[in-house]
This record gives C-alpha cells, structure tokens and sequence, in this order.
C-alpha cells in the first residue's frame, strides 16, 4: 500500500481530463456502488476501476489497492457474517452463532461495495496533482481558498504521515520492541504508544508548512490567482455523461 | 560477527544493494561511504534485520537475518536512526531509556542499574522532557538508549547529521570509548573528516555496488575510487594528494603541519597541537 495516494506522473486519457471532471467520475462511481444492490453489477464496477487503473498506467498500484482493501474489509465481512440473523441458517456455531443466506449476502455485499466505493477515489487521487484539484476546486466550485488548501493538503498528508509511522515502526523494533510479532491485539497495543511520536512529528511538518504557506502569501490567494485554466473539452463532457449513465445503470439493477 | 553473502536488495523494481559480500570482526570500526543513492542505508538496514535480503545471507554473530526477528536480534545489535525523533516516546529522558531496556530485560534491578549507569555516563537529568532537548541532546538520548542495552554490534545511520561540531565530537567520542571496550561500530556517514578521524576500516558503495572495501587512509589514497563514488576527501587530503611525493602519508592538519615543520623549520615541530577535540 506504499505510497498509494502519490501522484503517479503520466499523460494518459485520463492524465489529461480535468481535475473536476476527474473528480465527479470517481464520485459518480462510488455512488453506483452504494446504489446498486446487485453483486455481478459491483464485481463489474470493481473491474472497471481496473481497467480505469491500468488504462492511466497504475494496474499494479491498483491491484495493491484492491488487495490493501480486501484485508481491511476482513474484519467488516466477518462481523457482518456472524451478526445478521435473518435468513436460513446455513451454518451453526458455537456461542448461539449462526451464519445464514441474508447475512452472507449482506457481508459480501459491503465487502464489494467498500472496495468499489473506494477504489475510484483513491485512483483519481493517484493520477492528479493536488495544486489542480485545490485549483479546480476554488475556480469552478468556488470553494474558498482556505478550504480547498486544507482538503487537498490533508490528502498530501497522508502518505507522509504513513512512512513517518512506517519509520518510527522500524525504530522501534529496532530496539527490541515485538512490532514484528503476529499477534494482532499485542501489535496494536504496541502501536498505540508510538502516536506520541507521530503526533509530535505531525505538529512539527504542518507547523513548518503553515509557516512556509504563510511566507509565500497564502493569506492573498483567491480564485484570481490561479495562472492555469481548466476548460471542460469534448472528452470531459463524453466521461461525465457515461458516469452519470452508469450512476443511472446502478437504480435499475 | 557480521557476515554478508552476495547479498541483494530490491525496493520494489529497484535494485538497490546489488551482490555484496564482506565480513566484519569483532571489535572492528567500519564506515560506510558513498553519495546519496548509494544503498548505504539500505545496507545498513539489512544488518539488524529490519530489511531482509533478497537474495544471499546476512549472518550476525551466526544468526541468519532471515530466520530471526528484528526484535530478537535487537539484542545483539544497537542501531542509532538518523533521525531521534522517530525513537523517542517516552515523556522523561529516564522512562525513554527505562523502555528500550524493558524490551530486552525482565530483572527490574538490572534495568535500574544500567538506567542508572547510563544516566551517570551521559550526564542527563532524567525527569527532563525529551521533546524539549536540543537536537543534539536528542540524538545523545536516542544514543543513550541505544547503548544502555549494551549491544555487542552498534550500527549508526549518519549519526552526526544536523549536528554541530561540539555536539557531533561529544557523539562520536562516546562511541569510539564504546569500539574500544570491543563493541563492533558500523557507521554510514556522509563526514569524510569523521570517517577519517574514527573509522579504520571503509567500505566504498556506488549504484549499489561494494567497489572498495580497505583501510580507511588506503581508501581515502584511491582518488580513482572516490571519483566513482562521488566522494571527495578532506581538502587537507586533496591537498597532500596533490601535493604527491614526501605527503603520502598526510591526511590530517597535525600530519601536514607536521611534515611542513619537519623540512622547514624542524625544530618547532614538537609544538604542534593536535586538532580534534
């Protein structure tokens, strides 16, 4: 999951989409997955999140992503097959458990539709600079500047702040401590401590980024500042009405 | 002790540490150099485990890397990360050093007394705030940590970076007082002054390659080398390489002042001051 949320140069189709347009797909398509209740249909969407990846040159990326997902969604699936008593008992467990046909279905079904819902946003992050989207944002949204700043920056953030944990992990087992044992409730008993230093590193970057953003004039910055343009063409027209085709697609199946 | 294999490390399609093999003894003082790039970090990540080789072994003190956890292996082997900050998380300076040595001892007695000794050694208040001290504070914190375990091997990554010249002297002499009671230093630094100073044994990286590995005055002679690497050595060293016959063995600025009294004026050569702290 590496550096899933960097942005992964390219000049692929949808490199070259606007930013807006970029983001409405992903959101139309997150849409369709809560919408829809059929399985094949969100399979679909999943795969069309592939094929969307591997078209913008980041297939690999996107199957890490799906992976990533897939291991989170374990414990959801697994709470949702015991808890859901409704249906036929397919299977009795212990501890007045059972799993039924209602709630394997529903599992599957949230399982699928995290992962649907997730993926196109987290693609179209990959593949747009976070200068356009806050651009766009505040040009065709007219999000104020601040806002727009904070969202696009709290998104950037993410990625840093995941390699600081990854390296305070690293300097933690190095001196001993058991980050590296396969006990999951000791691995996260271990982890929490190690907030203490991420949060103080955390403080530091985004204080030292306040202070640069503040130096370069952040506080004059408006929409009039942009020097870039962001025309919606003929490509961005075709992908929105096929988005909303299929946003549309996911209330008849 | 340490013991490398053809050793290779991929970062994702990325080589990074390409074929290496070298052995380290007991109570060796080695230096890692190279530019940015190199693999020099990554090589030093695979000595403790926190890495696993590709392909080869990495063998500490006969454990393979590979078959052993990083957290036992932090018995045997101390690493001092470039930056404290990511080590640090404990609210006082002695909780700090209390933590790292509760990973590895369960006698409590035991962990006071080295607490105790270590604190007494570097001169701590041990109810400070770590995130209060200096940087340089911090990194001897994060060394005092480090070192309260009593690691038989103690690995530094650019342990003098950011550093001033009296915090980074204070650092360094402490660990050559650590390499004199045997324990083994490995150290990756980009101070070509530092390697000089305490280092006698260099291993050279460029593009993931091991291209030199010697004495630390034989290696700093081999401009050929150090080109490769895109390392240059202390200008008093460029002086005395340019500088050629009868300053061969010049590398210091007590040496050349040294070698300049002795065919000018020989009989001052006695009031020559040795330079490092």
């Amino acid at each position: 999951m590496k550096g899933f949320l960097e942005y992964a140069p390219g000049n692929s189709f949808f490199h070259r989409l606007n930013p807006l347009t970029k983001l409405l797909l992903s959101l139309l398509i997150s849409i369709a997955a809560f919408i829809s209740d059929s399985l094949l249909f969100i399979v679909a969407l999943v795969a069309l999140n592939l094929v969307l990846a591997a078209s913008s040159g980041i297939f690999i990326r996107g199957v890490m992503l799906l992976k990533g997902l897939a291991k989170f969604s374990m414990l959801i699936f697994i709470l949702q097959l015991l808890l859901v008593r409704r249906g036929n008992v397919l299977v009795l467990l212990p501890l007045n458990l059972a799993i039924t046909d209602a709630g394997l279905f529903s599992a599957v079904l949230i399982v699928l539709r995290l992962i649907a819902g997730t993926m196109p946003l987290a693609l179209m992050l990959s593949i747009t600079q976070m200068n356009d989207l806050s651009n766009v944002l505040v040009m065709k949204c007219k999000v104020p500047y601040k806002y727009a700043f904070a969202f696009t920056t709290a998104i950037r953030f993410i990625p840093i702040f995941a390699d600081e944990m990854a390296g305070i992990i690293e300097a933690q087992t190095s001196r001993g401590v058991e980050m590296d044992t396969r006990n999951i409730f000791k691995k996260v008993g271990l982890i929490l401590p190690l907030c203490v230093p991420l949060l103080i590193t955390s403080v530091k970057k985004i204080e030292d980024s306040a202070i640069s953003a503040e130096i370069r004039g952040f506080h004059l910055r408006s929409a009039k500042s942009c020097y870039k343009r962001y025309p919606l063409k003929l490509d961005d027209l075709l992908v929105l009405v096929t988005a909303a085709l299929l946003a549309g697609l996911a209330f008849l199946v | 002790m340490i013991d490398l294999k053809n050793v290779c490390f991929t970062y994702q399609k990325e080589s990074t540490v390409k074929d290496i093999s070298f052995h380290i003894g007991k109570g060796e003082f080695v230096a890692i150099i190279g530019s940015n790039g190199a693999g020099k970090t990554t090589l030093s990540k695979l000595l403790n485990g926190i890495l696993k080789p590709c392909s080869g072994t990495v063998s500490i003190m006969g454990m393979d890397t590979k078959k052993t956890k990083t957290s036992i292996l932090a018995r045997h082997i101390g690493f001092l990360f470039q930056n404290p900050d990511r080590q640090i998380c404990k609210n006082t300076v002695a909780d700090e050093i209390r933590f790292g040595l509760e990973q590895i001892l369960k006698d409590k007695s035991l962990i006071q007394q080295r607490l105790d000794n270590v604190i007494a050694y570097f001169g701590f208040d041990p109810a400070a705030n770590p995130f209060r001290l200096s940087r340089g504070e911090r990194q001897k914190l994060a060394l005092a940590s480090v070192i309260a375990a009593e690691p038989e091997v103690l690995v530094l990554d650019e342990p003098t970076t950011g550093l001033d010249y009296s915090e980074c002297m204070q650092i360094m002499n402490i660990i050559r007082q650590l390499n004199e009671k045997g324990i083994t230093v490995v150290m990756v630094c980009h101070d070509m002054e530092v390697v000089l100073d305490f280092a006698r044994r260099v291993l050279v990286l460029s593009e993931g390659r091991l291209i030199a590995d010697g004495e630390t005055r034989e290696i700093f002679r081999q401009e050929e080398v150090l080109r490769r690497a895109s390392i240059l050595p202390p200008q008093i060293t460029q002086l005395a390489l340019r500088l050629g016959e009868g300053f061969e063995q010049v590398f210091t600025v007590e040496e050349m002042a040294r070698n300049l009294l002795a065919r000018t004026r020989p009989q001052y050569i006695g009031t020559v001051r040795r330079e490092t702290a």
